[in-house]
C-alpha cells in the first residue's frame, strides 16, 4: 500500500476522534473500510483472498446502511459534546498513538509506515471510544479498531489472509453492532440521547 | 469422525438449534421449547464431557476440533450450570419483566440469547483453533450483551454497554496479537491450530509482542485486573440465572484459550515469560479483589468480585503448572463454578425475602430463613475457602504447587492476598448470616424451594470434590493437563 493511502487512513482515523456529527464518522469509517476493500481485492492473488475482500466490503457496505438508519431514527436535538475538547482529544489521541509505535517493537509488516498506521488507527480507535460520550462513536471507535486490524492483515508478508477468519471477523462485528444499537436505541428512548454519561450510575 | 467429534458436534449445535426454534415458535411453547432443548443440550455436553476426561490420555486434536481433559471439564460445567440456569429462569422471569423489549417479547428473546450464548459457550474450548476460538469468544460477548441488559434498567445498560465496549477493544488488541502470530506459521491466519503454534521454534521481539497483546487481550474478557472493570457490572446487573453461567462457565472458558495460547506459544516466548505474565495478571487480580471482599456491597456485586479473586487464583495456578498446582486449578474451576451458580440462584429468592438486598448488603438472613441462610452460606462458605470447602483444597493445592515449582515468593504473595480474601468474606459471612436483620417480606419467597434442592445437591458435589482433592495430583487428568495441552 503506498504512503498516501497510509496517511489517508491515518488522517481520516485522526478525523473520527475530533468530528462532530456522527453522521461524517459513520461516512469516514465506511470510506477506510471500502478503501481496504478495494486494495484487498486488487492485491488479490486466490480465491481466497478475493472472498477475504468481499467480505471486508460487504461488512462496510452493511454497517454503514445499520448506523445511517439508527443516525435517522435517534436524531438528536443537538449533539452530545464529549466533555474533552476536540483539540485535546486529538492530542490525547496522537500521544496513545505515538506512545504505541514507541512501545510496540518491529511487528513484521511489509513497511514500518504500515505498522505505524496500523497501531495509530487502533490507537484512535480506543480514543474514540474512551473520550466520547455518544454511544454510537463509541462503537465507531471499536469498527475504527477493526479497520485498524485489517490493514494489518493485509499488510503481512506472504500468503497469510484467510477467508474464514476474514469473514468470520466480519460477522462478529456485524452482530455486535446490531447489539450495541438495540443498547443505543433504548439509551435513547430511557434519556431522550444516546449519551453515555447518563450511564454512570454503577459505583464502587 | 470419531464418536468423541460427533459428540462435539452435538453439543454445540443441539443448543443452536434449540435457539432457532424458540425464535420461530409459538409464543406458548417458548419456555417448553428452551427447557427441552437445555435438556438435550444438557445431555449431550455431559457425553462429551464424559468422554473426554475417560480418554484423558488420548485427546482428539484436529486443526479445527480438541477434545481434551480441560475441553471435558469446561464443556461439563457448561452442561450442569446451562441447564440449571434454564431451571432457574422462569421463576425469574415471572419477578422481573423486561422493559428491554416489549414484555410480550421478553421470554422468547431471553430463551433465544441464552441458548445462542450456550451453543457459543460451549464451542469455545473445544475449538481446535487460535482464530476461530477468537471468533467464538468475540461471539459470546454479542449473544451475551443481550442478556446483560435484559431487565432494561439504565443500571442494566449501563453494565451491558460497559460489557460489550470494553471486551470488543480487549479482543480487538488480541486479534492484532493473532495477526502478529500469522506469519511465524505456515498457512496464516487460518493455520492456527494449537499444534502450530506449538511448532513455532523461533522467538522473536515480534513474537514476544504478539503473545503480551494477545494475553492482554483475552484478559478483558478473562476479567483478569486491570482489565476487569465490566466484570462486578454485568455480573451484577445480568438475570441471576445469566449471571452464573457468565461467572461459571463463560471466564473459565476463555480463561482455557489464554491457558492454551501460553502452552503453545511458552516454547518461542520463552517459559518463563510466559509463566510470568500469568503469574502478574493473578497476583494483580486478587490484589485488586481483596479490598472490595471486605466491603459491604450487594450480594450479586459481591459475588462478582469474588470472581475476580477466583480468576485471579487460576491464573497463578496455571503458570506454576506442576501437577499440584493443576490438581489445584481442576478442583477450583469446578468448585467455584457450582458455588457461584448456587449463589447467583439464590439471588432471586433472597430479593423476594429481603427486598432491601437489591440496593443494600444482605444480613441476618438465616436469622428469618434458614433454608435460604443455608443456601448463601453455602455459597459464600465455599468462595471464602471455609474448609472443607474444595476451594480450601484447591487454594492450598496451587499454593503447595508454587512451592514445588520453585517459585517460592510468588505463592508466598498468593497465600497472603487468600488469607486476607478469606477474612473479608469470612466476615461477610456472618454478617449476612447472622447479621441485624432488616425489613423481610411474609411468607415463602419466591423460588427458594428450587434453590434449597440445589443447594442439596451442590453441598454433595462439593464434599465429593474435596474428597477428591487428595487423589487428583497423581491422576491421568492432571498428568493429562500437565504434559500435553492438547
Amino acid at each position: 500500500m503506498t504512503s498516501f493511502l497510509l496517511w489517508a487512513l491515518v488522517a481520516s482515523g485522526l478525523a473520527v476522534v475530533v468530528v462532530r456529527r456522527r453522521s461524517v464518522v459513520v461516512a469516514i469509517v465506511t470510506a477506510q473500510a471500502l478503501m481496504l476493500a478495494v486494495v484487498a481485492l486488487l492485491d488479490a492473488e486466490t480465491v481466497d483472498d478475493v472472498v477475504a475482500g468481499g467480505a471486508l466490503a460487504l461488512r462496510a457496505i452493511l454497517l454503514a446502511a445499520l448506523f445511517a438508519a439508527v443516525v435517522a431514527r435517534t436524531r438528536e436535538r443537538r449533539p452530545v459534546h464529549a466533555r474533552i475538547p476536540p483539540l485535546m482529544r486529538a492530542g490525547a489521541a496522537v500521544l496513545l498513538a505515538l506512545t504505541l509505535v514507541w512501545l510496540v517493537p518491529e511487528i513484521g509488516l511489509d513497511s514500518r509506515n504500515a505498522e505505524r498506521a496500523v497501531l495509530s488507527l487502533i490507537a484512535f480507535g480506543i480514543a474514540t471510544a474512551g473520550l466520547r460520550r455518544a454511544t454510537v462513536l463509541q462503537i465507531l471507535g471499536i469498527v475504527l479498531v477493526e479497520n485498524g486490524l485489517a490493514l494489518a492483515a493485509l499488510e503481512l508478508p506472504g500468503e497469510t489472509a484467510s477467508a474464514a477468519i476474514e469473514v468470520g471477523v466480519a460477522v462478529d462485528l456485524m452482530l455486535i453492532s446490531v447489539v450495541a444499537t438495540v443498547f443505543h436505541q433504548r439509551i435513547f428512548g430511557l434519556f431522550g440521547a444516546g449519551d453515555t454519561a447518563a450511564l454512570r450510575a454503577l459505583r464502587d | 469422525m470419531t464418536s468423541r467429534e460427533w459428540l462435539a458436534v452435538a453439543a454445540a449445535t443441539v443448543p443452536a438449534l434449540g435457539a432457532v426454534l424458540v425464535s420461530l415458535a409459538p409464543r406458548r411453547f417458548v419456555p417448553a421449547l428452551g427447557l427441552l432443548s437445555a435438556a438435550l443440550a444438557s445431555a449431550a455436553a455431559l457425553a462429551l464431557a464424559v468422554a473426554a476426561l475417560v480418554r484423558a490420555d488420548d485427546p482428539v486434536a484436529t486443526d479445527w476440533l480438541v477434545v481434551d481433559v480441560a475441553a471435558g471439564l469446561i464443556v461439563g460445567i457448561v452442561g450442569v450450570v446451562g441447564l440449571a440456569s434454564v431451571l432457574a429462569s422462569p421463576v425469574y422471569l415471572r419477578s422481573s419483566p423486561t422493559e428491554l423489549v416489549r414484555p410480550e417479547r421478553g421470554a422468547r428473546l431471553y430463551y433465544g440469547a441464552l441458548l445462542a450464548f450456550w451453543a457459543v459457550l460451549v464451542s469455545v474450548p473445544i475449538a481446535g483453533n487460535l482464530g476461530i476460538a477468537w471468533l467464538l469468544v468475540e461471539a459470546t460477548t454479542a449473544a451475551s450483551v443481550l442478556l446483560v441488559g435484559y431487565s432494561g434498567r439504565a443500571t442494566a445498560l449501563e453494565a451491558g454497554w460497559k460489557y460489550l465496549v470494553l471486551t470488543s477493544l480487549g479482543l480487538g488488541v488480541a486479534l492484532l496479537g493473532i495477526v502478529l502470530i500469522a506469519p511465524s506459521v505456515e498457512g496464516g491466519i487460518g493455520a492456527l491450530s494449537w499444534d502450530s503454534l506449538a511448532s513455532i521454534d523461533e522467538g522473536s521481539s515480534r513474537l514476544s509482542a504478539a503473545f503480551v497483546l494477545l494475553l492482554a487481550g483475552l484478559a478483558a474478557k478473562v476479567g483478569w485486573a486491570p482489565v476487569h472493570n465490566w466484570l462486578p457490572d454485568a455480573h451484577s446487573e445480568a438475570p441471576p440465572p445469566v449471571s452464573a453461567l457468565l461467572s461459571a462457565a463463560l471466564l473459565p472458558a476463555v480463561l482455557v484459550v489464554a491457558w492454551r495460547s501460553d502452552r503453545a506459544l511458552a516454547p518461542a516466548v520463552g517459559e518463563e515469560t510466559a509463566q510470568a505474565l500469568l503469574v502478574g495478571f493473578g497476583l494483580f487480580s486478587l490484589a485488586v479483589a481483596v479490598p472490595f471482599l471486605w466491603r459491604a456491597l450487594t450480594w450479586k456485586r459481591l459475588l462478582a468480585y469474588s470472581s475476580l479473586e477466583n480468576m485471579g487464583v487460576l491464573a497463578i495456578g496455571l503458570a506454576f503448572a506442576t501437577p499440584l498446582a493443576i490438581a489445584g486449578v481442576v478442583i477450583h474451576v469446578l468448585g467455584h463454578a457450582l458455588a457461584k451458580a448456587l449463589g447467583f440462584y439464590a439471588a432471586t429468592p433472597l430479593v423476594a425475602h429481603a427486598p432491601l438486598a437489591a440496593s443494600h448488603p444482605a444480613s441476618g438472613i438465616a436469622r428469618t430463613s434458614p433454608a435460604l441462610g443455608a443456601s448463601l452460606g453455602i455459597s459464600l462458605g465455599t468462595l471464602a475457602g471455609l474448609p472443607p470447602s474444595p476451594l480450601f483444597a484447591s487454594e492450598v493445592l496451587i499454593v503447595a504447587g508454587g512451592f514445588s515449582a520453585g517459585r517460592p515468593w510468588e505463592a508466598t504473595a498468593a497465600a497472603v492476598l487468600l488469607a486476607l480474601g478469606f477474612l473479608g468474606l469470612g466476615h461477610v459471612l456472618l454478617d449476612v448470616l447472622v447479621g441485624k436483620a432488616r425489613r423481610r417480606t411474609e411468607g415463602t419467597p419466591i423460588g427458594l424451594r428450587g434453590v434449597a434442592a440445589m443447594t442439596a445437591v451442590a453441598a454433595i458435589a462439593l464434599l465429593a470434590l474435596t474428597a477428591l482433592a487428595p487423589w487428583l495430583p497423581n491422576s491421568e487428568i492432571v498428568d493429562a493437563l500437565v504434559n500435553g495441552a492438547a
